[in-house]
């Protein structure tokens, strides 16, 4: 056959298409391969993943994005918090916050060197410190002995003396995706706190909390820093889905809809199943002795 | 309460036996209410229509549908109580069984002249029973058949191979900064994520609960890099998924009937009924970071069964 100059520009044409289509097939399968697997949410919740702001001396005053934005207690607090601490807290945590207590018993209370101002404010803002017995298996829940802004001046001291993460979070539901919440929640948090956020026992004497009455920023402190048993959640979860998470508890958990008509607690099919025995068919026990009466 | 009348048949009563009045002392005032019932059940019914084109609230279905049907219920049994002729009347039925002669006749006919008729056919009837012993054994096939194929070892393996990448629920690959100490997300094998077997046997949680390497039983020494440790999710009593985990006492409990298994201790249950740990999955940290593993389950996950070893 004889080789003509329309041949080859054919061939090289076609061997042009299949080479470009075969580099780019492997450069999209490639671009759509990296996204998922980019790691830049870890250690979600620190300066690590978010813009980052700083003061006259360097330190760390804020930081987060429009989901969340994490905020150093104010400064000017921190001799309010130093005096309250020993007051409050300094007996049992001892006055260098390691946990030794101020009378020198042998007892071991929980460090709080390091452990970041939204855990401080955590734990006194939803009223477990001062604890009623310290020691219990677990603190409970009531109302708080000390204000907003005493519990901003502990967590101000503490931290300004040993340092650390996280700090408090302000949460902006403005923009959250609900679906997405009761997704997460439904995979991270009901296992414990159940589908209805109404809370469950757990194993020795502790319990999952209800979540129906927690403020918006006591839930994403506690989601962030992991309170007594309750796990962290950091690197799995980025602010956004966080953010979510909270708007999910704020209107489908705090304020259900009970198509129903009642919702019974949200405990489950027991009490259900109770109220459906006793006083449904009682109900209906009595319409039937009245009918057969009146026969 | 009404005075009860003797049980007389309707036919033997005259035009008017007061048996054949009404209870009503006033039927035309007991009619006139008992049409506004009606009336009134038949509203309840059309707006429950109504209700159910424009898709209302299930409530106002519940409520106008089950009024609707109670209102016309009570305008029934009004009307049959107090506008029906009061009785009480009996219709005696007549004998059903056939005279003695008829059946003595029958019994003649069947057994002294049929049977002698069926007998003469011998080879007949006894393919008959052939076929029909046949018929009744290979009845019997679908039973066995549909028992479905023997299950092999598929029960001792899961998608989890060497080199396998660990990804969370949204198939993001699980990084060793990730997580922190007190940390749990639940993994699956790459790709898996999605399919039957990836909810169920491949699920697994990962935890961190240390910030270097943790050994938890002797000869898993290489298992939890950097402080993770892996476990199946699947409890070992009845297969329910394991997911509540408390970080203070080391502890993943079983929602279903309260197994504790130790973090710490290679998930030995210290409580409840479950009868054996949580298999751990051998897991590494790749030279990117990434978690992976480094084989399958060295036991079968979840529930026992009756070949396991």
């Amino acid at each position: 056959m004889k080789i003509s100059p329309r041949h080859i520009t054919r061939t090289l044409t076609l061997a042009g298409v299949i080479g470009i289509s075969t580099v780019s097939f492997f450069a999209l399968g490639a671009g759509a391969k990296d996204a998922p697997y980019a790691t830049s949410r870890a250690n979600a919740g620190t300066p690590n993943s978010s813009v980052v702001v700083r003061d006259a001396n360097g330190t760390i005053t804020s930081y987060g994005n429009s989901a969340i934005t994490y905020n150093l207690p104010p400064s000017s607090l921190e001799a309010f918090g130093e005096a309250l601490f020993m007051q409050s807290c300094a007996s049992c945590h001892g006055s260098e916050a390691n946990g030794h207590p101020t009378d020198g018993s042998t007892e071991q209370y929980p460090s709080l060197q390091g452990v970041g101002p939204a855990a401080i404010d955590f734990w006194i803002e939803s009223g477990r410190m001062p604890a009623v017995q310290p020691g219990n298996v677990q603190a409970i829940r009531k109302a708080p002995r000390l204000t907003h802004t005493q519990a901003l001046a502990i967590a101000a001291w503490v931290n300004s003396k040993w340092p650390g993460l996280t700090l408090i979070p302000s949460v902006n539901t403005k923009g959250a995706n609900l679906s997405d919440g009761a997704a997460l929640f439904a995979l991270n948090c009901a296992a414990c706190h159940t589908i209805e956020g109404a809370g469950d026992a757990l194993a020795s004497g502790t319990y999952a909390p209800s979540l129906r009455h927690i403020p918006a920023n006591q839930i994403a402190e506690a989601i962030r820093t992991g309170p007594g048993n309750m796990p962290r959640f950091t690197g799995n979860l980025s602010d956004a889905q966080v953010r979510d998470i909270v708007a999910f508890v704020g209107t489908s958990i705090q304020h259900p809809q009970n198509p129903g008509g009642f919702g019974l607690g949200g405990l489950g099919p027991v009490g259900e199943g109770f109220v459906a025995l006793s006083l449904g068919v009682g109900l209906l026990a009595l319409a039937g002795f009245w009918v057969g009466d009146r026969l | 309460m009404t005075e009860h009348h003797t049980p007389v048949t309707l036919s033997s009563v005259s035009e008017n036996d007061p048996r054949l009045q009404p209870l009503a002392k006033n039927p035309q005032d007991v009619e006139r209410r008992i049409a506004v019932l009606f009336v009134a059940g038949m509203v309840l019914e059309a707006c429950f229509g109504w209700a159910y084109w424009i898709n209302a609230q299930p409530w106002i279905l519940g409520f106008t549908f089950g009024m609707g049907l109670t209102f016309l219920g009570i305008g029934l049994i009004a009307w049959g109580k107090y506008l029906m002729p009061q009785g009480p009347f009996v219709e005696e039925r007549h004998v059903l069984a056939n005279s003695a002669a008829d059946r003595d006749a029958f019994t003649a006919a069947i057994v002294d002249r049929g049977g002698g008729v069926i007998k003469r056919r011998k080879l007949l009837a006894g393919l008959l029973g052939g076929g029909l012993g046949v018929f009744s054994i290979t009845a019997l096939f679908p039973l066995i058949r549909s028992l479905g194929p023997l299950p092999g070892t598929t029960l001792q393996h899961t998608d989890w191979k060497k080199g396998t990448f660990a990804v969370d629920v949204t198939g993001r690959r699980v990084h060793v900064d990730d997580l922190t100490v007190g940390s749990i997300v639940t993994i699956f094998p790459e790709g898996k994520e999605e399919t039957d077997n990836g909810q169920a046997v491949d699920q697994t949680v990962l935890i961190r609960i240390s910030n270097s390497n943790f050994t938890t039983q002797k000869g898993r020494e290489t298992w939890g890099p950097s402080g993770y440790v892996a476990y199946s999710k699947l409890c070992t009593h009845l297969g329910c998924p394991v997911g509540l985990y408390e970080q203070k006492l080391q502890l993943l409990v079983c929602p279903c009937h309260q197994s504790m298994f130790d973090v710490t201790n290679g998930a030995i249950p210290n409580f409840g009924p479950a009868p054996r740990p949580l298999p751990q999955l051998p897991i590494y940290v790749d030279a990117k970071g990434f978690i992976r593993a480094q084989s399958d389950f060295h036991e079968a996950v979840g529930p026992g069964f009756w070949e396991r070893s």
